[in-house]
């Protein structure tokens, strides 16, 4: 097998082993929030960290891996830098290990979802600098227009970095620090971070697609390119609707709300569309990441649904601050994210394998509970979101006293996590035990004959 | 590869789509940075002794269990006005920072250190209201916040 596979694959596995720690503490936080004091010796500010860093590392991990792993077979051309891709993962494994470590200290000192010391930080800007070099040397390799993957990873790459050192602009001493400022451009940054990870899922969500259907058009065609432009639109400025309440300056919020708007096209789009997607999952139904691929659209209407009604400037006030938000963010990073992810790992798994291990009964099993646990997960905490915005408001109760009115939420919320873990559970020791399955056994990859399809 | 129904990107109108989409950011960001996020004196400015607290506030992560303008974690209550609410103030908040309370643990800090985190919690309190009780609904899907009764 050539070496830039190996690390590709690697990213993918170590992605894999991620996701699985992200959602055990994931559960024990869920659990720690009903019944506060369990497991003391990882205590709640211990273990939502955890979760939320190794989560979105299963993000990144994937979703690197995923670029380093078809962008070879995209172009028609090996990686510019092989060595590059293999620093890239060393960089990482040192990095996930000071952060995991760090936490397990009880050694903070960053902000919200990057809540590790600052000077690891530097240690991703780096890393990401070296795909963002290695990602436009191979890219430029390739002959003919990019399709809209290519546009959705090169936008990726590149504001990731932007908007990345954006979030640890806080580090710069400003003599005219305010609070409104500093939170302001927190938001402002994750929403744009976010927007970025999430062009380089669908970007992957593109190619896999491809793939399967062997349909190479669509991502050359205008619909593509029309949502890639609305996808881009949102992640440069739909940012301010994490921060509708905050004292800024209200133009911001009346822009973000006007580009929040412009993802009805999108819904629309996908309710004109649904006969056809019905029709592409019975004729796909025998391939397992397309069942992924499907479940991942179900999810994006679901949760567009949720996202667009949230942005109503007159809806959020209810919802800001709200389990709902909670709801929105599993919605995107489970729901969509995760099954694009998965999607894009079995879909891996055939080329290395053929279709023998996802055939695996409790492969399917590890999907419906996923994706079942997920929407009783989903609508636990859209309900305790619902009490919890509306007493907040219209009520003199404290705290504590709707807390007790949540809790039953909570406790569904929590019960179907486990449910949750075990779908993930399942998914994870498949793919990682078929993704390892080279390097134990010493087999190379077979070539992938679609690739010619590409270079044609 | 046929590219009978395909569209290039690289034509002059999609390239100048982006520069003017990545232009339009450059603005929006530069303005973020400055006049849009400037506030009178007084009203959520960071002094030393704030600048200091805001570190210890990420030092214990303090956001995995606490809101500010409702963003934050979900364990414990929203911060934004704590010092200046009614029935809390500065004391209030420096007693649960130093002896904590049932559900949270005492904090590790010197008593210096408690002030610092007052101060830090005090700037947010001295920038606006959250959550906005009192609003008025438009047709348009927005509010107006009515009155800001908090921050004084």
């Amino acid at each position: 097998m050539p070496a830039i596979d190996r690390s590709a694959l690697l990213f993918l596995v170590f992605g894999v082993v991620s996701l699985w720690l992200g959602a055990f503490f994931g559960l024990l936080g869920a659990w720690q929030q009903v019944m506060p004091g369990l497991f003391d010796v990882i205590p709640f500010v211990k273990s939502r960290p955890l979760h939320v860093s190794l989560v979105i590392s299963w993000i990144f991990m994937v979703a690197v891996g995923g670029v380093y792993h078809y962008l070879p077979l995209l172009v028609g051309r090996p990686m510019h830098s092989p060595r590059l891709v293999r620093v890239h993962l060393f960089l990482w494994m040192i990095l996930g290990l000071a952060v995991l470590g760090s936490y397990m200290l009880g050694r903070f000192g960053g902000r919200e979802y990057w809540e590790f010391p600052p000077a690891l930080g530097g240690l991703i800007a780096v890393s990401w600098f070296l795909l963002v070099y290695n990602f436009f040397r191979t890219a430029m390799q390739g002959r003919g227009p990019w399709p809209a993957y290519l546009w959705m990873w090169a936008t990726g790459v590149v504001f990731f970095l932007l908007t990345f050192l954006e979030a640890y602009s806080w580090l710069w001493p400003r003599d005219d620090a305010n609070v409104v400022r500093d939170l302001t451009v927190q938001w402002k940054a994750y929403g744009a971070l976010t927007g970025s990870w999430n062009m380089l899922v669908y970007g992957l969500a593109l190619v896999v697609m491809e793939r399967i259907s062997g349909d190479t058009e669509y991502a050359r065609s205008r619909t593509a390119f029309l949502l890639y432009a609305l996808g881009f639109t949102n992640l440069l400025f739909g940012w301010a609707h994490h921060i509708y309440p905050v004292p800024s300056a209200p133009w911001l919020r009346y822009l973000a709300y006007g580009v929040s708007m412009t993802e009805w096209i999108l819904l629309a789009r996908m309710i004109r569309h649904w006969r056809h997607t019905l029709d592409g999952a019975q004729r796909h139904q025998h391939v397992l990441a397309a069942h992924f691929l499907y479940a991942s659209e179900a999810w994006v209407f679901l949760n567009l649904g949720l996202a667009l009604l949230i942005s109503i400037p007159a809806i959020n006030l209810f919802t800001h601050g709200t389990h709902i938000t909670v709801a929105h963010a599993m919605g995107s990073t489970i729901g969509i994210n995760t099954m694009i992810l998965f999607a894009a790992i079995f879909h891996t798994v055939d080329r290395v394998h053929g279709d023998t291990v996802t055939r695996v009964q409790s492969v399917r099993l590890g999907f419906w509970l996923l994706n079942g646990g997920l929407v009783l997960f989903w609508l636990s905490l859209i309900g305790a979101g619902m009490i919890k915005g509306w007493y907040t408001l219209m009520s003199d109760l404290s705290f504590q006293d709707i807390m007790v009115m949540v809790r039953p939420f909570l406790m569904s919320f929590a019960a179907w996590g486990i449910v949750l873990f075990v779908g993930i559970t399942l998914l994870a020791v498949h793919a990682s035990w078929a993704l390892l399955g080279p390097f134990l056994r010493s087999r190379p990859v077979p070539v992938d004959r679609s690739t010619e399809a590409y270079n044609r | 590869m046929s590219h009978g129904r395909s569209t290039s990107f690289q034509g002059v109108h999609q390239r100048a789509i982006i520069l003017v989409l990545v232009g339009l950011f450059a603005v929006q960001t530069a303005l973020t940075w400055t006049s849009s996020t400037s506030v009178a004196p007084g009203r959520g400015s960071l002094s030393t002794q704030a600048l200091i607290g805001r570190q210890l506030y990420q030092d214990h992560n303090c956001t995995a269990c606490h809101q500010l303008y409702g963003l934050g974690g979900y364990m414990g209550p929203d911060l934004t006005n704590v010092t200046r609410a009614q029935g809390k103030g500065p004391d209030y908040a420096r007693g649960i920072i130093l002896h904590g309370t049932q559900l949270m643990p005492a904090q590790q800090v010197t008593p210096a250190e408690a002030g610092h985190l007052v101060a830090y919690l005090d700037a947010w309190a001295s920038s606006g209201t959250y959550p906005i009780r009192s609003f008025d609904l438009t047709p348009w899907g927005t509010y107006l916040q009515m009155n800001d009764d908090a921050r004084d």
